[in-house]
């Protein structure tokens, strides 16, 4: 604990106060090889006794600094002990030879205080650094007590005050700190800049009027000299999992999961490859299976044959519930959730414009002129009902030119004619009545899946939204967060899966008067979603390239980051 | 990020040559016999590593790991075959649909 404070305050808040942890390649070697110095615990000898003391894993506890410490190994003879602590690294090279970390100096320090207020004698301790097999002896002296002494106090006082530190500043810490992709040390400093500027911006220009976001943040990221570093990396590489055939059973044997038809093995897929699992109507999962994705922490989410997202299983889950707490406080808070609203709406609607620019063929200058005013009238709206109005008549309008973006030729002249013609007449759902609304509303299915996963992974509920209001079973989060989203990711898979016939008419068929996709429909537009969910694209404000999957995580750490009041402002996604 | 590797063993003891390849299975593909094709991130590699250094005898048995680079754009380059051929499958997801990969 004191190790991770000394490094860094904002890691050990969240390590400690919120309970977040995540591993990286350098965590899992050291928990490794604690695993097996743990493997052999010997009782520590009193401090009364004579002989030589070797004891490996010893937990001490002390009552006056209110301590406890787990010791790799206790060192020396009759009541004089040095404490050793196993290190991965290596140790910090300074002119008078390899030096302990401070991180490691206090944490040391804590150990020689507690094994003194147990009755031994304890002036010395050492670092052992794997890396570089040396040992590094840390004098414990009246200074380095002092400080430690502080560095405890410091952080209880950090911990009951319940407020998390901010980031540090292009720190050479963060690169290889394994919880980088949460704390967004970089994102979040940039972003609590913006608000600042927009209140000068306020006062000097416009009045009461404020500077959109937009805008402003493109000058900030002109000014600013360089773009946010990207500590994250672009890619998982971990990829979804759909199981969509009719009567498969998935099991799992070891780390390997079996999924199978009757008595044959179709597919087998690896645990750790995987992200997520998809399963459509009838599929069977066993225990194992619901057990191992739970311990992995790889979520289940369940949809009908049809597509209809039913519900997510999930391992417990973040401990963290101060992030919910707060998220309980603000959605009762009518001026915060019209401040996130209206950039939520305002984005989704520059994306539809943006996305009816890119592929329209020739886009109506007064539709997007329109848009682009229905964007502006949605950032300064005064009510959540107001919002809901101007979303509605942009999306009519949107929806109204989706046809244009359409690129599908009558078939030859000799073929008879198709059932389904791959037009969009009117958005209509519940059901959708053509192939085109079909793709919509299995793609938006698709889209609030996965930002309902991300909400669990982030530390949200799903179910408590900003702009959207409660209603049962609905993942109102999820959508807010999605709005922005839809015409960059659903709408444009499904432009894309049609424009290059990845999905075709005769994929559909009609049941009722609902219309729905084949297996093998199914099937290429679940690529297609897949493929623009791996789209690199730049971030806006950030300036680095990441995949979509990564981009919903950011949006929604940045929203957690709004909702504890790190910054100010939501910025929406919008893309150029 | 992903790496491919080459996980190559050999082992002097029956027992332990079956413990490794169950242990192997769960971390790659089965290329050949004693070689599996593993896709590693940097923790995935810890764990492997581990994994098999608990069950290998260090003064008999080897294990050697090949990195062939990233994953991301490997294509058929770093591998090709002569005989059966070897393909690399390169997907944004994997949909199990009942039907056999076309």
């Amino acid at each position: 604990m004191l190790n991770e404070f000394v490094y860094c305050p904002r890691l050990f808040f969240y390590e400690w106060v919120e309970g977040v942890f995540a591993a990286s390649a350098d965590t899992l070697q050291g928990a490794l090889r604690h695993e097996k110095l743990d493997a052999k615990t010997d009782a520590l000898p009193a401090p009364e006794n004579d002989g030589k003391i070797h004891s490996r894993s010893v937990m001490l506890s002390s009552e006056t600094h209110r301590l406890i410490a787990g010791i790799d190994l206790v060192e020396g003879a009759a009541g004089v002990v040095t404490p050793v602590d196993y290190k991965k690294g290596r140790p910090r090279d300074t002119d008078d030879g390899p030096e302990a970390w401070p991180a490691d100096r206090a944490q040391l320090c804590a150990q020689a205080l507690i094994l003194r207020d147990n009755g031994y004698r304890c002036d010395e301790a050492v670092a052992y650094y794997d890396a570089t097999k040396q040992r590094v002896r840390v004098a414990i002296d009246e200074a380095l007590v002092t400080e430690t002494v502080q560095a405890i106090a410091a952080a209880r006082a950090l911990a009951a005050a319940g407020t998390i530190p901010p980031p540090l500043i292009d720190s050479p810490k963060c690169p290889r700190c394994s919880l980088v992709g949460i704390c967004l040390p970089d994102e979040t400093s940039f972003c609590d800049a913006l608000p600042a500027l927009a209140s000068d911006a306020q006062l000097l220009l416009f009045g009461d009027d404020v500077e959109p976001l937009d805008r402003l943040v493109a000058r900030t990221v002109a000014t600013s000299e360089e773009n946010v570093r990207r500590l994250i990396p672009a890619r998982d590489d971990l990829r979804p999992l759909y199981v969509t055939g009719h009567g498969l059973i998935v099991g799992k044997r070891g780390e390997v999961l079996q999924i199978r038809n009757r008595d044959k093995t179709v597919q087998e897929v690896r645990v750790g490859e995987i992200s997520q699992v998809s399963v459509f109507g009838n599929v069977q999962l066993t225990a194992a299976t619901i057990q191992g994705l739970c311990w992995a922490e790889k979520p289940i989410a369940h949809f009908s044959y049809g597509g209809w997202f039913y519900g997510l299983t999930n391992g417990l889950g973040l401990k963290n519930v101060m992030l919910r707490r707060e998220q309980f406080t603000k959605a009762l808070d009518p001026v915060f959730c019209r401040g996130v609203a209206r950039s939520m709406v305002a984005s989704k609607i520059r994306n539809q414009r943006t996305l009816l620019q890119r592929n329209h063929l020739e886009p109506p200058t007064v539709i997007l002129r329109q848009l682009k005013h229905y964007a502006d009238l949605a950032g300064s709206a005064e009510s959540l009902d107001e919002l809901l109005g101007i979303e509605g008549i942009a999306a009519r309008l949107y929806f109204e030119h989706f046809n244009g973006m359409l690129k599908i030729e009558a078939e030859g002249a000799g073929d008879a004619a198709p059932e389904f013609v791959l037009q969009l007449d009117h958005r209509n759902r519940r059901p959708p009545r053509d192939p085109v609304n079909a793709l919509l509303s299995f793609a938006y299915s698709l889209l609030s899946k996965d930002l309902t996963i991300t909400c669990h992974a982030v530390g949200f509920d799903p179910f408590l939204g900003f702009y959207h209001q409660l209603r049962f079973g609905r993942p109102a989060l999820a959508l807010d967060l999605m709005e922005g989203f839809r015409p960059l990711v659903a709408d444009s898979t499904v432009i894309t899966a049609i424009n290059t016939r990845m999905v075709q008419p005769s994929d559909f068929i009609r049941i009722g008067p609902a219309v729905s996709l084949t297996a093998s429909g199914r099937k290429g537009f679940l690529r297609a979603y897949e493929q623009r969910m791996d789209t690199l694209v730049t971030h806006p404000l950030f300036g680095y390239r990441a995949n979509y999957r990564r981009i919903l995580e950011v949006q929604a750490r940045l929203l957690a980051r709004v909702v504890t009041g790190e910054i100010a402002t939501y910025p929406g996604f919008e893309t150029r | 990020m992903r790496n491919t590797f080459l996980v190559c063993y050999d082992i002097c003891d029956d027992k332990r040559l079956r413990t490794v390849f169950k242990t192997m299975r769960d971390f790659g593909d089965h290329l050949q016999y004693s070689i599996f094709e593993c896709q590693f991130t940097p923790s995935d590699l810890v764990r492997c590593r581990h994994a098999l250094g608990k069950i290998i005898h260090h003064k008999e048995d080897q294990v050697l790991f090949v990195d062939l680079g990233p994953v991301e754009g490997r294509g058929d380059r770093v591998i090709t075959a002569l005989g059966i051929p070897y393909s690399v499958i390169d997907s944004p997801c994997i949909v199990v649909d009942g039907e056999p990969e076309s």
